[in-house]
């Protein structure tokens, strides 16, 4: 039990997650959508329409955030921070020369985490699915000579202008952008739902009732 | 040119180290901002209820931002106490004990703080939920219906001839015309 839990806080994965703004701030929408509907339908002092009612719009809310932080934020904030490092901020320079895009970056960071140097060395003699060529032909004399040594460079200036431009990605989506349009979403998906419907029914009825007394 | 730097030295510490806390502290200190503005803005709310909302959304990421910072801190924190022994291992464990701390501030923490604390501070305000003040007897709707209940039961109906009260209660103002 100990050991499982100490390989899972050891876990390399883990942390690549931990430290990649995307894949972290995602991994807690996900938890929060799952989570907090959870919890609403486990509340014993809410009757069970109004349970459903908070539980679905909350899992609105949360999918359609991630949702829109999924498909415009995300690829918007990585390509475009990328791209504006390195041809404005720092102009080819701190290691952006050897990268033409963000995935090339991110994809030698990969391997440059990992400790071993023959399993860098085996990744690298892999074919490409699409074009069939070696995976080592993708990068350059001096990003292979830094993978064969025991520490290699992993050009912080390059991941730091990433993950900057997606912190600005993450704020302006999920506190500006997403809520917006969760807003417009989530009556007309409740409606179809027969939840909102339903929720205005009981009001009415309990308007009535009080009406009378 | 100082921007630059910034941007750059701002670069550099975070591709040496992206603390998990750092983006959803951004957030939430946006949306601590622009969520109390937006509202504010909405010109279909009264603005009794806008006030109300603007301040609990404020609340909400006022609460949120030391919660985040806290519980990742902490965790993080512990990873180095419970590894330290060996430097790689803590490294790797404070990144991952510090998203686990992060995850659970948004999913139980802030929630849990929330609940707990925003109703007093808004008592304490004297701001009142919208429900609330629905619920509260209003004093001018009182007044009226004691007057009508004595309209309606008058003092001279227990008797069988009227009494000088029954007409005092008309209004002593005004033209009149016949009676008393």
């Amino acid at each position: 039990m100990i050991g499982a839990v100490q390989k899972l806080l050891t876990n390399s994965q883990l942390a690549s997650i931990a430290q990649n703004t995307t894949q972290s701030v995602t991994a807690e929408t996900v938890l929060k959508s799952i989570g907090r509907p959870g919890f609403i339908l486990i509340d014993k002092d809410i009757d069970s329409d109004t349970k459903q009612y908070a539980a679905a719009k909350e899992f609105l809310y949360q999918a359609t955030c991630l949702a829109v932080y999924m498909v415009l934020i995300v690829p918007v904030f990585k390509k475009g921070g990328f791209k504006l490092a390195k041809e404005k901020i720092f102009k080819n320079t701190n290691g952006f020369e050897h990268f033409s895009n963000v995935n090339e970056y991110l994809h030698y960071r990969k391997l440059a985490d990992n400790p071993s140097i023959n399993n860098r060395q085996a990744t690298l003699e892999k074919e490409l699915l699409t074009t069939k060529d070696k995976v080592k032909d993708k990068y350059n004399a001096t990003l292979l000579t830094e993978l064969k040594k025991e520490k290699p460079e992993k050009f912080t200036y390059v991941k730091g202008a990433v993950e900057l431009s997606n912190i600005i990605g993450s704020v302006l989506g999920l506190a500006i952008f997403a809520p917006q349009v969760s807003h417009a979403f989530i009556h007309p998906a409740l409606k179809f739902l027969g939840l909102e419907k339903k929720d205005k029914a009981v009001d009415n009825q309990t308007r009535k009732i009080d009406t009378k007394a | 040119m100082a921007l630059a730097n910034f941007i750059k030295n701002t670069c550099k510490k975070l591709g040496e180290n992206n603390k998990p806390t750092y983006v959803v502290m951004a957030i939430a200190t946006v949306k601590g901002i622009c969520r109390p503005t937006f509202t504010m803005m909405d010109k279909t709310e009264n603005s009794e209820t806008k006030k109300y909302t603007a301040l609990r959304e404020g609340l909400t990421e006022a609460i949120a931002i030391p919660a985040y910072w806290g519980c990742g801190e902490l965790a993080g924190g512990l990873a180095k106490k419970i590894f330290n022994k060996d430097k790689a291992l803590a490294g790797r464990a404070e990144k991952n004990l510090m998203f686990i701390g992060v995850c659970t501030a948004a999913l139980f923490v802030i929630p849990a703080l929330c609940s707990v604390a925003i109703k007093p501070i808004m008592d304490a305000i004297g701001l009142k939920t919208p429900e609330d003040k629905k619920n509260q007897p209003n004093t001018q709707t009182q007044l009226q219906k004691t007057y009508t209940q004595t309209q309606i039961n008058p003092i001279s109906n227990k008797k069988p001839f009227p009494q000088m009260q029954t007409f005092t209660s008309r209004p002593q103002i005004g033209l009149r015309v016949g009676g008393l």
